[in-house]
């Protein structure tokens, strides 16, 4: 005996083994459908006894294992069926030959034998015949299962005979020596006659009858036959069937006790007969009780409990039977199957321990030469033993171990499949589940270099099944999930063969379901690069959206009622928290910042990587990055433009890596810090584009603040010199323009210098608007210079440390503020000629004013009574020629960096047309004076040599100087 | 002496795991995976008996052909698993017990550092040179 049957269990002893097979061309499916009728009659109730037959059918039994039939009965063939499939009365005969034939194979062993024949119609089926069926189709066979039931009566028909036969011989005739195959050429020559040898007959022929007992039903006799064999074998040291007996003694002590069945299988054979089982089922149950105990005859019942084992007991003499079987290397199956029963008898008891003991030992076990099959087989059935005890880890081993046998080299057609197959059923065991969501959880804690080694046996299996699509994501599995356990080698292995795998296969976000129903999630490379921060950007300050300002201010929530309730507040203020505070705008460019870095040790690549969003239309715009090797944090900016307007959330990102395109959802990303990721979209504004034809500054004059967003150009003038600034006001946007505000801001330390340096017509531009989308209109400012250096000797000194004024010009368009010029004045600083800088859409002039002259004012006076002379001296700190001429005097030639006194004839005049003030005493008569002298100023025309210009004195001329341009309060007779 | 030493965490992912390096070490990395199902189950069937009268030490927990595994479990659930060459009959029951009291003694200190968390692998110099004086004892 070689084929050891793995699947057996300890109540298999009690069935009688039928044989169904095909004989001639029989179609593959209907015979198997034949085949599970016939298995579906498992239990026969015996007529007009308790007793249950229980049957064992086989449609694959090797011959040799049937010589073992006397050793234990239940592995002899007592009953063959054969199915054929005969279409014509002519090849009757031949068939009704072939089924003799076949009988012959099992000859010796069979109590009895049927034929099914399908298909033959006519008057060979009409003729009755007990030994041959026949049907006209597979599917007209509704008498299969009562034949079957008649053909298992004639069985016990026998059985019982035989039983009888054997129990009552005990006439001192001579017990025939029952013996396995290879004990044959033993007994040649032995002394029959001898004591020793009578007993050893007399004890084998005792388990045997046990057996047949066992077999007939009778639980009973059949403890009682097995203990009177064990006691007869040990006394003539026959090990061998002394461990079939005590073996004998443990299959009906485990039927006694476990009476649901220790295989685990007998549910499912009864599963399968569908309406038929529950028939049977219904048949079993006077049978069940009579092995549970419950029965009439109470004597048999203590006899019984005394004969029967104990749930420990059963386990000492398993152990011991496999003990006797070791001692022959011939009986190495039976040993194994032992073992194997030993093993699931103990897994019904829960005593794990003990069973590993048992399972180990089978492991030992060295049958012949085994072929590639059988070893699968073996390592299979040994996975499936550890996985019944609960050893998981034990089972997994040996299940990878039938896996590896399975694509073995030396199989000439490696089944690849069978391997990948069980290599997926291995994974529970190595506790690796092929979801990396499971690996998102923190760091990896597990059997890494195990884990990896039966990922790379996937990846390699799923290769030679011929399946890119697979490899590639267990390919993409490892390399995600064991990226910290690979070493710097790998990685570069891994990610090499991945690529070439992707070339002709790219990696998806699919699920991919395997023919079992198995589905494998999609990997995402979310460290690929490692994301360490996300953060959504504003809009560039150009193109932030501001709100107009409504008359009610900003405090009214637009959705209560009240004006004011502490409750809203506090709400609002937890929404704030994670909402964002700015918005994006539809149709622009929105950008988000990602800190990335890169852990692989080679420069990776990440191809077209783009945002995910939900909730708002949007156009993602991939970039594509190189990443350094082992990079440090590097920041990476991912664009957009929301097309339509609402809340927009960025879910995640979308990368291509090494040919694998992955979705990360942030939601999934450990150690992400992210500000929020929601925010609102709101229309489409205007986008208005400002150019001055002006040449632009280099320098910033002042820091730019959060909302306001400056160009600075630049622009030399000359103290009264007047220039046109052109603003270009162009609409590069879609929408278009209807508002616009202009304001001058002079930012200016120095209050007193006032002037308008600034001058537009507003009316102009505003008739060409609303501004249509690609229109230009245009802006004309005049800068006019003016100031005025007299008296204050430290002006100039002032002026030439820090400027003197910078003025704003806001614009407002309807919405958004756009732009805010601003215009500068400036000592002249000739290195600060306009540079080239980014051209945004905004210009801002920068006016610069040089001071021509600083002076210094002196009022002579002479007792004139309604004439004075203002006596001034003209500093010229410019580089250039003067000409300098006032009323009623000569031009006065000033050359660079001289200095001359001039001599201006100016009438007295009155205060006393401006009413005096009781209440304010100084300031408003300052106040008063400086309009008076404005008029006087009137009279100090100054040409310069590049423009024609005013200069005011205004607020420069002193007190003492003012009193003596005042008339005398005295009235002058004439 | 040994050729292989693990520490396995309470949730049975290695803490530790060092082989001769001579060896196969994913032999070994199998060979302890699966002792734990026997660590596990006599684990289970210690259960019931009081905390103060546990036995720590859990015996040959089972024999290859070429290696005997012992396996040994705190009170703090972290076993240690310690293969050792079935050839070398010199070591009794006692030498490996003690040899795991000095390998729990070192894992004591280690966990008494402040800057080692529970559940992390064991990078320790201290440790390793303890290991390997008890794998160097071969000859």
């Amino acid at each position: 005996m070689s084929v050891p049957d793995y699947m057996q269990c300890a109540e298999d002893h009690q069935t009688l083994l039928v044989v169904v097979q095909p004989i001639g061309i029989v179609p593959e499916e209907s015979f198997f459908r034949i085949y599970k009728r016939i298995s579906a009659v498992s239990q026969v109730n015996v007529r007009d006894s308790q007793r249950v037959l229980y049957i064992r059918y086989r449609h694959h039994y090797p011959p040799e294992n049937n010589e073992w039939g006397d050793f234990q009965t239940h592995r002899k063939v007592v009953g063959l069926i054969t199915i054929t499939d005969c279409s014509s009365a002519k090849d009757w005969p031949q068939t009704f030959e072939k089924f003799h034939l076949h009988k012959e194979l099992y000859g010796a062993t069979l109590y009895d034998s049927r034929l099914f024949v399908f298909g033959l119609q006519g008057e060979i089926a009409e003729q009755p015949r007990t030994d041959v069926a026949f049907y006209p189709s597979y599917d007209e066979c509704e008498t299969v299962e009562k034949r079957i039931e008649d053909f298992i009566e004639s069985l016990f028909i026998v059985l019982e005979s035989k039983r009888l036969d054997r129990a009552t011989d005990k006439s001192g005739d001579k017990i025939p020596l029952l013996c396995v195959p290879f004990e044959k050429k033993d007994f040649v020559g032995l002394d029959t006659d001898s004591r020793h040898y009578k007993k050893r007959c007399q004890g084998r022929m005792r388990k045997h009858v046990g057996d047949l007992c066992l077999q007939a039903g009778m639980l009973q006799d059949s403890l009682v036959h097995y203990h009177m064999a064990v006691e007869l074998l040990r006394s003539v040291n026959d090990f061998l069937w002394l461990g079939a007996a005590l073996e004998g003694l443990c299959s009906a002590s485990v039927i006694y006790h476990y009476p649901g069945g220790t295989g685990g299988k007998v549910g499912s054979r009864r599963a399968q007969g569908g309406s038929l089982s529950a028939e049977a089922g219904n048949r079993h149950r006077p049978g069940a009780l009579t092995s549970n105990g419950i029965n009439a005859d109470t004597s048999a019942e203590i006899g019984r409990a005394k004969n029967c084992l104990s749930p420990e007991d059963i386990i000492d003499k398993y152990k011991e039977a496999i003990s006797y079987y070791g001692k022959y290397k011939n009986a190495g199956v039976i040993e194994l199957e032992a073992c194997v029963k030993a093993v699931r008898v103990l897994a019904i008891q829960k005593r794990s321990m003990e069973a590993s003991e048992f399972l180990q030992n089978a492991v030992y076990i060295n049958l012949r030469q085994l072929s590639e099959e059988e070893k699968i087989q073996r390592y299979s059935i040994l996975s499936e033993l550890y996985e019944r005890i609960g050893f998981h880890r034990k089972s997994a081993f040996f299940k990878r171990i039938a896996a590896m046998q399975c694509a073995a080299p030396s199989i000439p057609e490696p089944g690849w499949r069978a391997c990948y197959k069980l290599l997926l059923e291995t994974l529970p065991g190595y506790s690796l589940s092929l979801d990396p969501k499971d690996f998102s959880k923190g760091t990896h804690r597990g059997w890494a270099a195990v884990q990896m080694r039966l990922l790379h046996e996937l990846v390699y299996a799923s290769r030679r099944m011929g399946n890119p699509a697979l490899c590639v994501r267990h390919l993409s599995f490892l390399l995600q999930t064991m990226l910290d356990f690979l070493s710097d080698q790998e990685k570069k292995d891994v990610t090499q063969s991945l690529e070439s795998y992707t070339a002709k296969c790219p990696g998806t976000m699919e699920y991919i379901t395997l023919p079992d129903g198995l589905k494998l999630p999609p990997v995402p490379f979310t460290k690929l690069p490692i994301v360490r921060s996300v953060k959504l950007l504003n809009l560039p300050t150009s193109l932030r959206p501001h709100k107009v300002k409504s008359l009610l201010g900003q405090n009214v929530s637009t959705k209560s009622p009240f004006i004011y309730s502490p409750i809203i507040a506090h709400s609002r203020g937890e929404e704030r928290s994670k909402k964002i505070e700015f918005q994006w705008v539809q149709g622009d460019v929105c950008e988000v910042q990602l800190m990335v870095y890169n852990p692989m040790p080679f420069e990776l690549r990440v191809e077209n990587m783009g945002l995910l969003t939900t909730g708002v239309e949007f156009e993602s715009l991939p970039a594509a990055l190189s990443l350094p090797a082992e990079s440090g944090l590097y920041p990476v900016t991912l664009v957009g433009v929301p097309q339509t307007t609402g809340q927009i959330t960025v879910n995640g990102y979308h990368t291509s890596v090494f040919g694998v395109f992955s979705d990360c959802l942030l939601d999934n990303l450990p150690g992400v810090k992210t500000s929020g990721c929601t925010v609102e979209v709101i229309p489409a504004l205007p986008r208005l584009q400002i150019s001055t034809s002006l040449p632009r500054s280099a320098h910033t004059l002042q820091p730019s603040s959060g909302d306001e967003i400056s160009t600075n150009v630049s622009v030399q003038l000359y103290n009264g010199e007047t220039q046109q600034l052109i603003i270009k006001l162009e609409n590069i946007g879609a929408e278009p323009l209807e508002k616009l505000e202009v304001t001058a801001k002079t930012v200016n330390t120095k209050e007193k210098l006032y002037g308008d340096f600034l001058t537009w017509k507003l009316e102009d531009t505003l008739s060409q608007f609303p501004l249509k989308p690609g229109k230009i209109a245009t802006l004309t400012v005049n800068i006019k210079v003016k100031l005025d250096f007299s008296c204050q000797e430290n002006l100039l000194q002032d002026l030439s440390d820090d400027g003197i004024s910078v003025s704003g010009l806001p614009l407002y368009s309807p919405f958004r503020q756009v732009v805010k010029p601003r215009v500068e004045t400036k000592p002249i600083n000739p290195q600060e000629s306009s540079k080239a800088g980014d051209f945004s859409h905004v210009k801002v002039s920068d006016v610069r004013i040089s001071n021509i002259c600083g002076a210094h004012w002196a009022v002579l006076w002479f007792v004139l009574t309604r004439q004075c002379h203002l006596l001034l001296d003209v500093f010229n700190s410019t580089e250039h020629e003067l000409t300098i001429s006032a009323r009623n005097n000569e031009d006065l030639i000033l050359h660079a960096g001289e200095c001359q006194r001039m001599a201006i004839q100016v009438d007295k005049f009155n205060f006393e047309s401006f009413p005096e003030s009781p209440t304010d005493g100084t300031q408003f008569a300052n106040a008063k004076q400086l309009e008076e002298e404005r008029q006087q100023a009137k009279g100090l025309e100054i040409n310069s040599k590049l423009d024609i210009w005013e200069a005011s004195v205004e607020g420069v001329l002193n007190q003492l100087v003012l009193e003596h341009l005042q008339l005398a309060p005295l009235q002058w007779g004439e | 002496m040994a050729v292989c030493i693990a520490v396995i965490a309470k949730e049975n992912y290695p803490l530790y795991i060092r082989s001769v390096p001579t060896e196969n070490e994913l032999k070994f990395h199998y060979t302890v995976h699966t002792s734990l199902d026997v660590v596990d189950e006599k684990i289970s069937a210690m259960g019931k008996a009081l905390v103060d009268q546990r036995e720590l030490y859990l015996g040959l927990l089972y024999p290859t052909e070429d290696y005997k595994v012992y396996g040994y479990v705190t009170n703090s659930r972290v076993k240690f698993v310690m293969v050792v060459d079935s050839s070398n009959t010199a070591l009794r029951d006692n030498e490996i017990r003690s040899m795991f009291r000095k390998l729990h003694n070192s894992y004591t200190d280690i966990m008494c550092n402040p800057f080692y968390n529970p559940g992390d692998r064991i990078h320790s110099r201290a440790f390793d040179s303890m290991v390997n004086s008890m794998m160097m004892q071969v000859c």
